[in-house]
């Protein structure tokens, strides 16, 4: 009998559907609803970029989740079950990253969810996270609107940042505000959100303490771009002292090797590059920096760095991170652990795993975490913690470059505090 | 006071067109092929950008991981996707030339993820970038402002190109065969021109060129899967510009596009990239079939 869609069940099931859109968010909360399964294995989703220039960080994302969840799981999970974790490619798409978000949670069925690079991606999936009903921990993009915005702002309570946000970027201004020597500015940033972002809090910062700076320069480069030169060679043009950069991992090891190329650390007194702070870029440009081809100019930070601080805790972390994977972790491999561990100290206050008991139990909690003391912020979920600045060197402890010369400056005075007045996040 | 000034800028123009010069031969060694096969094959081949990511993967594996001689290492990338290339174009290219050109669009968009991924299973998803030959280091002075020599490089590389396929085409047998093709498939198959094995000649030698462009990308650039796919576009703009299939065209379209570029982020770097479509626009509206289109 041959398969024919008649009008009564065409209609039957028109009816059965339109009941099941009448019930409406009641209805996702059954089909979603994690109350039900006590037993078995507690479900992490993780995803970040893990192909093109930026695929580090994703790797780092997981194998920090990773571990983790191993030490979870040798002392017997968290509330006795043990965690599993799946981990996808967000391709910085954010299409893909919202995509990934609801195969997570309603065919593979995750209890939370983890990671993500691209600040576009982050701002897409924080508002439907309320409709998928899960806790998300951020543990890279960094804009401001994420926490400012979509937490503080409109109430998104499922979102929560484990790492520090775009205003560590603008610590810049704090580093280099004793330096009168240093008064002509020139930008090289991203082409999207995080650069502009980035550009206009260090210029607003920068501009209390030294009003009698200048911005003299800046260049754009969006995703993808593999021939900084041109970037490079418009804003020495402008005869900059110092120049303030965001692009990252591959992106940001090129421009600083066509930095080089350029002669530019021959013209300029300092460079700043915001996340330069990060294990691959590190690597990327270890090379150069032992051969002193930065003569001493180059400055960065990061959301974390493998030398600091210098507690038994982060030892102890970067350690067995070393024995598990062979690397040393940049600051997405420790958010994003810090994220699972996180997990684990909310559920464990709330003795539940529910979205909303969890959600509740972390905030204004403190956490020990390898990057010192984390406090989870009541109003905006943003992890607040102390991340220097440094100058980028080598050190007979370690294989790779380091941030050395530290400048320790409090969180409380660098990051940003509700209520939040608008930055722009335009060029 | 003015004069000063405009001299300024005018050093300041001439130093960022250097710059993009170096930038429009990359484009141009891509171009090149893809016009190439366009005009002689007829075939849009998208897959172009993956043969010039498998040049710099090939060149990163033997010069970068093995250790090998720089040159030595892109002669070898430069056989290695020859060779590809013969294979794609004997078993699948050659399938669609008298078919619609919407398969050719399936088909060698299939290629580029197949040949994405298939990066990402032998090399990983993370990017590479290897040292710089030493030879190549430091820069010369140009204008007063540190030039790379390595950018001298490749712009004398670029040129070279140039003109070893203008005497190729311009004033061999093999030269004429090709026009004589492009221009008439059947009657040049009439005349005794072996058409097939022309065909896969210049494909090869068009996967070659795109190879070049990857290889001498890797010492400066990142290799990375999608490497490809991110120039193929403006290698596309280059060729409408220039006139789709016209060799002169797409080196002219290269440097318009790469010294364009270049001083949109000088001069306008807050709308930059949308200056090369304006350009294109502009091109299309006064010769719509490109500026040395037939």
């Amino acid at each position: 009998m041959a398969k024919k869609i008649t009008r009564r069940k065409f209609l039957k099931g028109a009816v059965m559907g339109g009941v099941a859109l009448g019930t409406g968010l009641g209805g996702y909360r059954v089909t979603y609803g994690q109350a039900k399964k006590s037993a078995g294995p507690i479900k992490i989703g993780g995803q970040g970029a893990i192909s093109g220039a930026h695929a580090d960080y994703g790797w780092q994302m997981m194998a920090g989740a990773t571990l983790a969840a191993e030490q979870i799981n040798l002392k017997g999970g968290i509330l006795g079950r043990k965690l599993e974790m799946k981990f996808m490619d967000e391709e910085l798409k954010p299409a893909t990253a919202v995509k990934n978000a609801r195969y997570f949670v309603t065919d593979w069925g995750a209890d939370f969810l983890f990671g993500i690079d691209s600040s576009g991606s982050a701002m897409a999936i924080g508002p439907v996270l309320p409709e998928l009903n899960r806790l998300f921990f951020f543990t890279h993009a960094a804009t401001h609107r994420l926490t400012e915005e979509l937490v503080a702002g409109k109430g998104i309570k499922q979102i929560f940042r484990m790492v520090a946000p775009v205003y560590q970027d603008a610590l810049a201004a704090w580093v280099f505000k004793d330096n009168p020597e240093i008064k002509r500015w020139a930008g090289i940033n991203c082409d999207y959100e995080y650069g502009y972002v980035a550009w206009n809090l260090f210029k607003e910062n920068i501009k209390k303490f030294r009003p009698d700076v200048e911005f003299v320069a800046a260049a754009w480069a969006p995703f993808w771009t593999m021939d900084f030169s041109s970037h490079i060679s418009a804003v020495m043009a402008e005869k900059p002292d110092a120049i303030f950069s965001t692009p990252w991992a591959g992106e940001g090891v090129m421009l600083l090797r066509q930095a080089l190329m350029l002669g530019v650390f021959d013209k300029i007194q300092a460079w700043w590059q915001g996340m330069g702070g990060s294990v691959d870029l590190l690597e990327g440009i270890s090379r150069e920096v032992a051969g002193d081809k930065f003569k001493g100019k180059l400055w960065a930070t990061a959301r974390y760095i493998h030398n600091y601080p210098s507690t038994p805790d982060n030892k102890a972390f970067v350690e067995a991170f070393r024995k598990r994977w062979g690397k040393f972790p940049n600051y997405s491999a420790e958010g994003s652990y810090s994220a699972i561990y996180a997990i684990k100290a909310g559920a464990e206050k709330a003795k539940s795993i529910e979205t909303a008991k969890v959600g509740a139990a972390l905030e204004g909690m403190e956490l020990k975490t390898p990057a010192g003391p984390r406090l989870i912020r009541k109003e905006d979920h943003q992890a607040v913690y102390t991340v220097p600045a440094g100058r980028v060197m080598m050190s007979p402890d370690y294989p790779l470059p380091i941030l050395g010369d530290l400048k320790v400056i409090p969180a409380n005075d660098y990051f940003r505090n509700p209520p939040f007045t608008p930055v722009a996040a335009t060029k | 006071m003015r004069g000063i000034y405009t001299e300024k800028m005018l050093e300041k123009l001439l130093f960022q067109s250097l710059i993009g010069l170096s930038f429009s031969m990359y484009l141009w060694l891509l171009a090149a092929g893809l016009t190439l096969v366009f005009g002689v094959l007829g075939v849009l081949n998208f897959a172009h950008g993956s043969l010039f990511m498998l040049g710099a993967y090939a060149t990163f594996t033997l010069y970068g991981k093995l250790g090998l001689n720089f040159w030595l290492s892109i002669a070898l990338s430069l056989i290695s996707v020859g060779i590809i290339g013969a294979i794609l174009e004997r078993l699948f290219i050659r399938r669609i030339y008298d078919i619609d050109l919407a398969y050719q669009l399936i088909l060698t968009f299939g290629f580029i993820l197949i040949f994405d991924d298939l990066v990402k299973m032998i090399w990983g998803g993370v990017a590479m970038i290897p040292p710089m030959p030493s030879f190549f280091e430091g820069n010369l002075s140009v204008l007063g402002r540190p030039f790379p020599i390595y950018n001298l490089f490749i712009i004398l590389a670029g040129i070279a190109v140039a003109i070893i396929l203008w005497l190729i085409l311009e004033k061999t047998w093999w030269g004429r065969m090709i026009r004589a093709s492009a221009s008439d498939r059947e009657m040049a198959s009439a005349i005794g021109i072996n058409i097939p094995i022309l065909f896969t000649t210049v494909f090869v030698f068009a996967a070659m060129l795109a190879a070049l462009g990857g290889a001498l990308g890797t010492p400066v650039r990142v290799v990375a899967p999608g490497i490809g796919t991110a120039m193929i576009i403006q290698a596309f703009v280059i060729t409408v510009i220039g006139g789709l299939g016209n060799l002169k065209g797409a080196f002219v379209g290269a440097l318009i596009v790469g010294i364009l570029t270049s001083f949109g982020i000088l001069l306008f770097p807050v709308f930059e990239l949308f200056i090369i479509f304006v350009v294109m626009a502009i091109i299309l509206m006064v010769k719509p079939e490109g500026l040395f289109g037939k």
